[in-house]
């Protein structure tokens, strides 16, 4: 069984093996992070509240994302969630890269190169055989449109995919508009994935800011 | 680790099991409480579950979960899930993770047994 982090990147694989332009994004950075603490908190290394995160345990849990995420969170200083997203958002390169290193090892990725216009250098990681991808689409689409109360993972894992944006990738733009009340109802209720949230609004704020800074 | 900073007390009255927390909910205390609400889910006779939180005095992210899981086993198995007097350090959790829109919340212990007759 994959864990939320490398659902999230199945969730940026596109059909051809491309990684999607979303990938790219601060949003999808910071909802891979906020997968990476979700999966801390869960195997008991770190806990948050509205305030504050806390390590628990530094003891390593095996998996290559959240053991290098759980190196950075050093202990002097107390953040929140949110700025722990912000602080760790430059990661997301290398946490994209080990989390693709981790499926191609796992046997759910391939690795293939290729060139372009015979010079340029292309890595694709086509899927497989899609189960792992399918098995997160299907867990989001379940919980839009059932009527259960979601389970941890899936309100977590649908609130990330949101903020992500990577719903687009398998919902067309009026099936996400049809659902955006059921998704403020059941999606990312949890306090990491708010604190993701926060973080991409505080990021496109700061930007928006620095866009109108007067010119000399 | 450290040790568990909570007590779940349960008290059954016609059919409504209260369960009520004291101390602070957080990850430690997380995997007990999840107990005592899975037990009181599935006592016998049980048709409604109510969680007095008059006295819990934190719930961190870990312990939101709990709270989570419970209302969803309740609503599998057809018992009524609600919370009552929740402070306001515990309201303000629900309230900014959202769970406040997926539970039915009393303002206390006696509003929610009247609801439930």
């Amino acid at each position: 069984m994959i864990g939320l982090v490398e659902e999230l990147v199945l969730l940026a694989i596109e059909d051809d093996g491309a990684i999607a332009h979303t990938a790219g994004s601060v949003g999808f950075g910071m909802s891979l992070i906020g997968a990476a603490l979700v999966e801390l908190s869960n195997h008991g290394r770190i806990d948050a509240d509205l305030d504050s995160l806390r390590v628990m345990s530094r003891e390593p849990t095996g998996h290559p994302v959240l053991d290098r995420v759980l190196q950075m969170l050093v202990i002097e200083e107390t953040l929140t969630v949110e700025q722990w997203v912000l602080r760790l958002a430059s990661e997301t390169p290398e946490l994209v890269r080990l989390a693709l290193k981790s499926l191609v090892g796992r046997g759910v990725l391939e690795q293939t190169e290729s060139r372009f216009l015979w010079v340029l250098r292309s890595r694709r990681y086509p899927v497989i055989d899609g189960r792992e991808q399918k098995e997160a689409k299907l867990r989001i689409l379940s919980t839009l449109l059932g009527e259960d109360l979601p389970t941890p993972h899936d309100t977590e894992l649908l609130g990330l995919a949101r903020a992500g944006g990577l719903l687009e990738a398998f919902l067309t733009s009026s099936e996400i508009t049809r659902l955006e009340g059921r998704m403020e109802q059941v999606g990312g209720i949890d306090l990491f994935v708010r604190g993701v949230e926060s973080a991409i609004r505080e990021d496109q704020v700061e930007r928006a800011r620095a866009m109108m800074l007067p010119m000399y | 680790m450290t040790e568990a900073t909570l007590k779940t007390l349960i008290e059954i009255t016609a059919g409504v099991t209260l369960a009520v927390p004291v101390g602070r909910l957080d990850f430690e205390a997380s995997t007990g409480f999840q107990q005592a609400i899975e037990q009181a889910i599935a006592g016998a006779g049980t048709s409604a579950v109510v969680v007095d939180c008059a006295q819990l005095e934190y719930v961190s992210s870990a312990g939101l979960r709990v709270f989570l899981i419970g209302a969803r086993a309740a609503k599998q198995a057809n018992v009524r899930f609600s919370v009552c007097g929740l402070v306001e350090a515990v309201r303000r959790v629900f309230v900014v993770s959202g769970f406040d829109k997926l539970i039915v919340e009393h303002a206390d212990r006696a509003a929610a047994l009247a609801a439930l007759q």
